[in-house]
């Protein structure tokens, strides 16, 4: 299965984890909800929503965790009737990360939990330290492509600017 | 924190709306999904109560297009406006790159908007972040609505916009303001990547 990464050193990592625990999707986000690398997704399903609801569902269980237990759950599982879900958290010093996987009776939860683990290991040896980057992303004149692209957007333009600070 | 992919030339980044209880949030990103084009956007999700208040939060994913050569894509969050939901707000604002304070507009609900506008620094300064940073855009929302049951955009503005941020005016349900708003804190978002100030841990 072909992973798909923003963050490069995350890749090699992920793709053991995919093939040894023989899931059908991996998804690596940061609690924020934004995408670091996914495999296993089709057209059918966005991965931008995945990430919202993977963030939220671990955000929720943290919560939960703390609420009943004194301290935030780390994993979560879920077993359908044909697939299973498991949801876990990586601490790097890259910060922390959200791994969420789907998997069939090709695999079992065992399977999954161990291969995790080494995942967890591996993603920890290979992160670099966390950088705040200075560099400017966009070109200064980047206005006029934002300004095209929204009101292409709506199919207009639009002039309710009380003040514009 | 934007999310800038240099390999594939892609950048994304996460826009909350914000805002008390009933103040039009959600409303914002109906009206945005029912105009923007099927192949510019995604599935729109809403996690909300039997009556329909966010419990959890509303998430649209846009496509802005190209912008200086970079794919960006926005998600766009709402969070549940109700005093009670105190946490679900905090892990929802988790990561933002930039925050739309939809107002209230009528006069009884002066209180809330001030109670929620205080919620929000609050929250931002509990996640290490200062509020006086991260863009922001205030919209008054509900300004259709009869001249005796409003403030005047004037006073909203003494009242909230202490920050002399982009303030609109709106009318969440039939348009006016909402479009507006969005390139508001689009631009916003992105200036500060042109600048170089938020391409944050995830930038490679």
């Amino acid at each position: 299965m072909k992973i798909a990464a923003v963050e490069s050193w995350v890749e090699q990592p992920l793709q053991s984890f995919v093939d040894d625990a023989r899931v059908r999707i991996a998804l690596l986000l940061h609690p924020s909800g934004q995408v670091v690398a996914q495999a296993g997704f089709t057209r059918r399903m966005d991965v931008m929503t995945a990430c919202a609801l993977a963030a939220a569902s671990h955000a929720t269980s943290r919560e939960l965790g703390r609420y009943v237990d004194g301290k935030p759950f780390r994993g979560l599982h879920y077993a359908g009737p044909d697939k299973q879900l498991f949801l876990g958290t990586i601490d790097t010093r890259a910060g922390g990360f959200i791994c969420l996987t789907v998997f069939d009776d090709e695999s079992s939860l065992g399977l999954v939990r161990m291969y995790f683990e080494d995942f967890s290991r591996d993603l920890a040896a290979a992160a670099p330290a966390a950088t705040e980057t200075g560099t400017p992303v966009l070109a200064v004149d980047f206005e006029a492509d934002l300004n095209k692209n929204l009101a292409m957007l709506f199919g207009r333009g639009g002039d309710v600017i009380i003040r514009n600070a | 924190m934007s999310l800038v992919n240099y390999a594939t030339r892609e950048i994304t980044c996460k826009i909350v709306y914000y805002g008390p209880g009933r103040s039009g949030k959600t409303t914002n990103l109906h009206y945005i999904y029912g105009q923007v084009p099927d192949d510019r956007k995604g599935k729109m999700v809403s996690l909300a109560t039997q009556t329909d208040r966010t419990l959890f939060f509303d998430f649209l994913p846009l496509d802005l297009g190209q912008i200086s050569g970079f794919t960006t894509k926005f998600q766009l969050y709402t969070v549940p406006g109700q005093v009670y939901y105190q946490t679900t707000r905090k892990l929802v604002l988790q990561g933002a790159d930039g925050v739309v304070f939809v107002a209230d507009s009528q006069k009884r609900q002066l209180e809330e908007n001030v109670e929620s506008l205080q919620d929000l620094h609050h929250n931002l300064a509990e996640q290490g972040v200062d509020a006086r940073t991260v863009p922001l855009v205030l919209q008054y929302n509900k300004q259709d609505l009869p001249a005796e049951l409003v403030h005047s955009t004037a006073d909203l503005s003494d009242a909230l916009n202490f920050r002399g941020v982009p303030e609109f005016s709106a009318d969440a349900l039939h348009g006016p303001g909402v479009f507006e708003t969005l390139r508001s804190i689009s631009e916003l978002v992105l200036k500060r990547l042109s600048a170089g100030a938020s391409a944050g841990a995830g930038a490679r």
